[in-house]
């Protein structure tokens, strides 16, 4: 394996990563302000990779442009998922029961995929798909390059929100501290249900990419949400930035392990490294340390 | 009398937060030895590195000569040193018996643990036998979440002391218990010490320390400032200075001693209020609970214009949920509430507080990771105008000059008078009509207590009404002009402060007697 | 002197004796009666599930930690009973039967590592890491050659006649669910039993009283997968193959897990009853719709329902309605001569 290939390697690791690293804020996002785990991420991005193939083929609508369309569409969704389903779960033991009830969505919304559109492989084309960027020797696809900077831009966005508007500031005052953040006249409700639109909604970006890089299925869902669980859990559960360094790293990791061993055997690399982390962090790598008693 | 318990030149540091700085106790074998101190002088983080929740950046701790400094709680629990909580822990769902069997568990593994019974029927006659000496046999089959929160507090005793501990840390036994449960509380302390076991009580109730401790630690900002007899420590200058504030006559009579301590600057509080005061407030015939059951029943008063209210009772009484109820955090089922003769039940917190009505609550409320100047522009938050939200901000610094001084400091970080400070802070930036605080001076040393009654009185003198629930009966009913006696979701009593006071049942109950110092 | 829930009363206790007796009589007899094949492998499967599940509740229940990747456990005793059966050249018939301890002890020994790993990190972290080792493990079976990868193994067919070839499968299996509830029953009641409750009521104070919270909870998760693993070599033995897809089926997670909440999570009986009401309904589902996507739509909608609708499950709720009925007549009785309180409300 030569040098450069590696470097390649890394180089798509890290555009790759960089489209993870949105879907991943947006479960990090939910699960801060919401302290739900949406194990239907992962499903909603094959979702969102079926409504890019439905309005590129069937449409004709570019893909970048579809996402006009679909991410709106998604943010709705999420805000009907969390109005419709998380609300009524008790605060007691919401997190176990966020797991199991957005693991029974993800069932819903596979069965109702496969319905759809049968369990064949399907791919996303475009021109600029298909062709690449040709730097120092290197192939960057477009796509990637592409998915990247809006990614990053959607990222960027995420940040200016939380820490500059009206709006974020409810996100982290109900975050930290539900009666108060009632007590001050802020809608909690509202707040949360905006959050769940809002993560859910960068779905769509990245199912567009996914789609776009990889052929898939209705069942394909399963093995995107284990690796965003794995860089969440990576990355420490609520931190943001924790899971967007985690995204890259694994996904270079995962490149490189393609490269140089196997591609068969590079996603179990990922779940591996997860594995040594947590044996020597529990807390992920920007989590905060469990707290003992008092 | 050698020292069981030694804690020598101890600092721990939460970031730039110095919680112990150099500390120094020693607990007498056979002692009841008291720690006192002001909020934030770090008596719980003590209690902390002591059993091992907390490691400690420097000093040592000795447990009959050896070390303990960094040891595991468990292990710490298996050395003979046991602790109870502030925020009493037990194990909701087991019953109150199988919560006192799970700390037999101590010298035996988990395998073993397998094949025997839950106890052995000399264990289960033991934990019996404790729960009659803490007074809570009857209630052995329930499960330990339906117990009110002064049995909790016993259940947590009682579980300590299955082990058979030599050594028990008690943070704020006292706290938050009702006055006759105190007393039985005192007692059992002192038998046990009798007995042979040695104690180190955290406590902000005065009269409980002063009367039951043989020798009392004071701490002030991390560090030990005196150590010595009770009535050494009461007298003691720099204790009075640095903890007391006003000066402590050193009357035996408690209530007396309590007015002296709370600098009333207001109206005389025996003044009775004109009878036609008009009400701002109205409750009538409010019923109101959890889904469970109703926590109030039937309730019905009036809070007079510009005055201070104080709602007292028992603990489960329902005062705090009184306050829900007008602050919207919580809709009565039947009955209604008047603000300015409009109905206000129903309505969401957010157009409680459109109408002018500010709540505080009891717990902790500040974003604990945002500045406090960012916690005190969050009261604003419906105001869209900044400018107007600005200036607003520039008055309440006036009032409050903390946030001026701390403005970029996490709220997280202060120490709980200055939280308190805040909050009210907070409350005025929308210029409220009507202030609700729940138990504004709960966990506060004496001196921030002080400084908390005058804000409160400070704020009712710019014309706003204040209804007020306080467990500090008598400084409540001091400053206050009217109260309301609220007993298991009823409206006992309404008056004046003076008349509730006077109220020969009432003062028994409610107010609690002086723990008699006992005969040593 | 008592530590048991003062509202055990009577009639709740003589419902659990009788209850317990009709099951036992039915396991017993229910193969004699029944004839029909169809009929007889639902029965098997349902008691697969409702070992598999009263072994999962006796960690998750009892600890509060839910562990979604238990068919990791399955899957690897149905490995490890299908690999033995084929390279020790077992003939099919009683004997591979004697496989099926095997098939546990593999899966204990696989949850020793996994639960190490997983059970340091917190309740929700836990959760989300047991799915992901659940999916390594998924990927391994699919690439390795050890397993056959896609093309899967076979086991021995037995020879036994057409009528009663089910019973077998029926009696070991209704005998090895007999035994993992017996074990549950006696955990439940046992000191170590009592620790794993504290610990899911608050396991720092747990710790804080002296109790190993990291061996208890490390020595019930590895006795939840030997059930487990030994039902999943009964399941790959009666189905006569094993293939990766599902010998790792993310749909027995859910499965399982919902079955104990259907039935009250934490409860003996609850599993039981969740997985016999559950498991049929699956298996009509299939028999209706075969795998497809209309299945996985009413299986996510049923779970949804139970999840929302019957938060505590069937068992805890029967149990509260008799405890209030009974509540509810003894204040009857009480209320004859309420007292008031003697405090005198004097005019304002």
């Amino acid at each position: 394996m030569s040098a450069t290939a590696l470097l390649q390697a890394i180089v798509d690791g890290v555009l790759t990563g960089g489209v993870y690293a949105l879907m991943a804020a947006g479960l990090s996002l939910v699960f801060g302000v919401m302290d739900v785990i949406n194990i239907a991420q992962g499903v909603l991005i094959v979702l969102g990779a079926y409504l890019s193939y439905v309005l590129s083929v069937h449409l004709g609508i570019d893909l970048f442009a579809g996402l006009l369309i679909i991410a709106p569409l998604f943010f709705v969704l999420g805000m009907g998922i969390e109005w419709g389903l998380m609300r009524r779960l008790r605060e007691g033991d919401r997190t176990a029961m966020s797991i199991l009830v957005t693991y029974a969505v993800a069932i819903v919304i596979e069965g109702v995929l496969t319905l759809v559109f049968g369990i064949d492989f399907v791919q996303l084309h475009a021109p600029y798909v298909d062709s690449s960027l040709h730097i120092f020797g290197f192939f960057l696809p477009y796509i990637y390059v592409l998915g990247f900077a809006l990614a990053a831009a959607l990222l960027a966005g995420l940040y200016v929100m939380l820490y500059r508007t009206k709006f974020g500031r409810a996100v982290r005052a109900s975050l930290q501290n539900r009666m108060a953040a009632d007590l001050v006249g802020i809608n909690v409700a509202r707040t949360r249900t905006i959050s769940m639109g809002i993560g859910v909604a960068v779905t769509a970006v990245g199912g567009m990419v996914f789609g776009a890089t990889n052929a898939f299925n209705p069942n394909s869902g399963y093995d995107l949400i284990s690796r965003l669980l794995a860089i969440v859990i990576l990355g420490g559960m609520g931190s943001i930035g924790g899971a967007m360094a985690a995204a890259v790293f694994l996904l270079v990791l995962n490149d490189v392990v393609a490269v140089a061993w196997s591609p068969v055997w590079a996603p179990l690399v990922f779940f591996a490294a997860l594995v040594v982390v947590l044996s020597v962090k529990p807390e992920g790598l920007f989590g905060k340390p469990p707290v003992r008693a008092q | 009398m050698s020292a069981l318990l030694e804690v020598s030149e101890v600092s721990k540091s939460f970031g730039g937060v110095h919680a112990l700085a150099g500390c120094e106790l020693e607990v007498a074998e056979g002692s009841i030895t008291g720690l006192i101190g002001p909020n934030g002088s770090g008596k719980t983080t003590l209690f902390n590195v002591v059993t091992g929740y907390e490691r400690a950046n420097g000093g040592e701790v000795r447990l009959n000569g050896a070390s303990i400094r960094n040891a595991s709680p468990g292990r710490v629990f298996r050395l003979g040193v046991g602790r109870t909580f502030q925020l009493t822990r037990i194990f909701a769902r087991l019953t109150v018996a199988e919560n006192v069997l799970v700390a037999t568990q101590r010298h035996e593994g988990w395998l073993r643990g397998v094949m025997r019974g839950a106890g052995s029927s000399s264990e289960r006659r033991r934990a019996y036998e404790l729960l009659e000496f803490v007074g809570i046999a009857h209630l052995a089959g329930e499960p330990a979440g339906s117990l009110s929160y002064g049995q909790r507090k016993l259940l947590e005793f009682a579980s300590l002391l299955v082990a058979d501990p030599t050594v028990l840390l008690l943070d704020e036994p006292a706290g938050g218990v009702n006055p006759t449960l105190i007393n039985q509380l005192a007692d059992r302390i002192r038998e046990l010490n009798r007995a042979g076991k040695t104690f180190l009580v955290v406590e902000h109730n005065m009269e409980f320390v002063m009367g039951l401790c043989d020798t009392v630690t004071v701490l002030d900002q991390g560090r030990t400032l005196m150590s010595g007899a009770p009535e050494d420590v009461r007298s003691h200058a720099g204790v009075l200075d640095a903890y007391l504030g006003a000066g402590e006559s050193g009357e035996s009579r408690p209530e007396a001693s309590a007015r002296s301590r709370v600098a009333i600057t207001g109206e005389p509080a025996d003044d009775p209020r004109p009878a036609a005061a008009d009400a701002l407030l109205e409750l009538r015939g409010v019923t109101a609970g959890y889904g469970g059951g109703d926590i109030l029943k039937d309730v019905t008063f009036e809070v007079p214009a510009g005055a201070i209210t104080c709602v007292v009772g028992p603990n489960g009484a329902g005062k705090s949920t009184m306050l829900k109820a007008v602050s919207g955090l919580l809709h009565p089922r039947l009955g209604e509430i008047r603000f300015r003769g409009e109905r206000t039940s129903g309505m969401t917190p957010g157009e409680v507080l459109a109408r002018g009505i500010s709540h505080v609550p009891q717990a902790h409320s500040l974003f604990a990771d945002m500045t406090v100047a960012e916690n005190v522009e969050m009261g604003a938050y419906t105001v869209d105008d900044k400018a107007v939200a600005r200036a607003r901000l520039r008055e309440v610094e006036e009032l409050f000059p903390i946030v001026r001084d701390r403005a970029d400091h996490k709220a997280g970080a202060l120490s709980g008078g200055q939280q308190r400070l805040v909050e009210l802070a907070r409350c005025l930036m929308l210029d409220p009509t009507l202030i609700i605080l729940d138990e504004p001076s709960m966990g506060l040393d004496p001196q921030a207590r002080a400084t908390v009654f005058e804000m409160v009185a400070v704020m009712n003198r710019q014309g706003r009404t204040i209804l007020l629930v306080e467990q500090n009966v008598r400084a409540g009913l001091e400053l206050s002009s009217t109260a309301v006696v609220l007993e298991n979701g009823r409206v006992r009593l309404t008056g004046t402060g003076r008349e509730v006071l006077d109220h020969p049942e009432i003062g028994a109950l409610y107010l609690g007697g002086a723990i008699e110092a006992a005969d040593r | 002197m008592s530590v048991r829930p003062s509202t055990a009363a009577r009639p709740w206790r003589a419902l659990q004796a009788a209850g317990i007796a009709a099951a036992v009589l039915v396991l017993g007899v229910f193969p004699l009666v029944v004839s029909d094949p169809t009929l007889m492998s639902i029965a098997v499967f349902t008691l697969i599930f409702m070992v598999a599940a009263t072994a999962w509740n006796a960690f998750s229940g009892f600890s509060g930690y839910l562990a979604l990747g238990h068919a990791v456990f399955f899957g690897t005793g149905g490995y490890a009973v299908a690999l033995a059966a084929r390279d020790w050249h077992f003939k099919g018939g009683w004997d591979v039967f004697a496989l099926l301890p095997v098939g546990g002890v593999v899966a204990g020994l696989a949850a020793i590592p996994i639960g190490l790993v997983a059970l340091r990190t917190r309740r929700h972290t836990f959760v989300v890491v047991t799915i992901a080792i659940f999916f390594i493990f998924q990927l391994a079976a699919f690439n390795l050659p050890l397993t056959g990868g896609t093309a899967g193994i076979q086991l021995p067919t037995p020879l036994w006649s057409a009528d009663t070839f089910n019973r077998p499968f029926f009696y070991v299996t209704a005998i090895i669910l007999v035994l993992t509830v017996l074990a549950v029953w006696g955990i439940r009641r046992s000191r170590f039993g009592l620790q794993l409750l504290a610990i899911r009521d608050d396991e720092d104070r747990a710790r804080g009283l002296g109790v190993e919270t990291g061996r208890v909870k490390l020595a019930a998760f590895v006795f939840s997968a030997i059930p487990v693993g030994m039902v999943g070599g009964m399941n790959v033995y009666f189905i006569g193959q094993i293939f990766p897809q599902f010998a790792f089926d993310p749909l027995f997670d859910i499965s399982i897990a919902l079955m104990a909440f259907l039935g009250g999570l934490g409860t003996l009986a609850g599993p039981l009853i969740g997985a016999l009401v559950l498991e049929s309904l699956q298996q009509y589902l299939t028999q209706t719709f075969s795998a497809g996507g209309v299945y996985l739509v009413a299986y996510g909608v049923l779970f949804l329902a139970v999840i929302l609708l019957l938060p505590r499950g069937v068992v805890p709720s029967v149990a509260e309605l008799l405890a209030s009925r009974r509540m509810r007549a003894s204040e009857r009785r009480r209320s004859g001569g309420a007292g008031v309180s003697g405090v005198a409300e004097p005019a304002p």
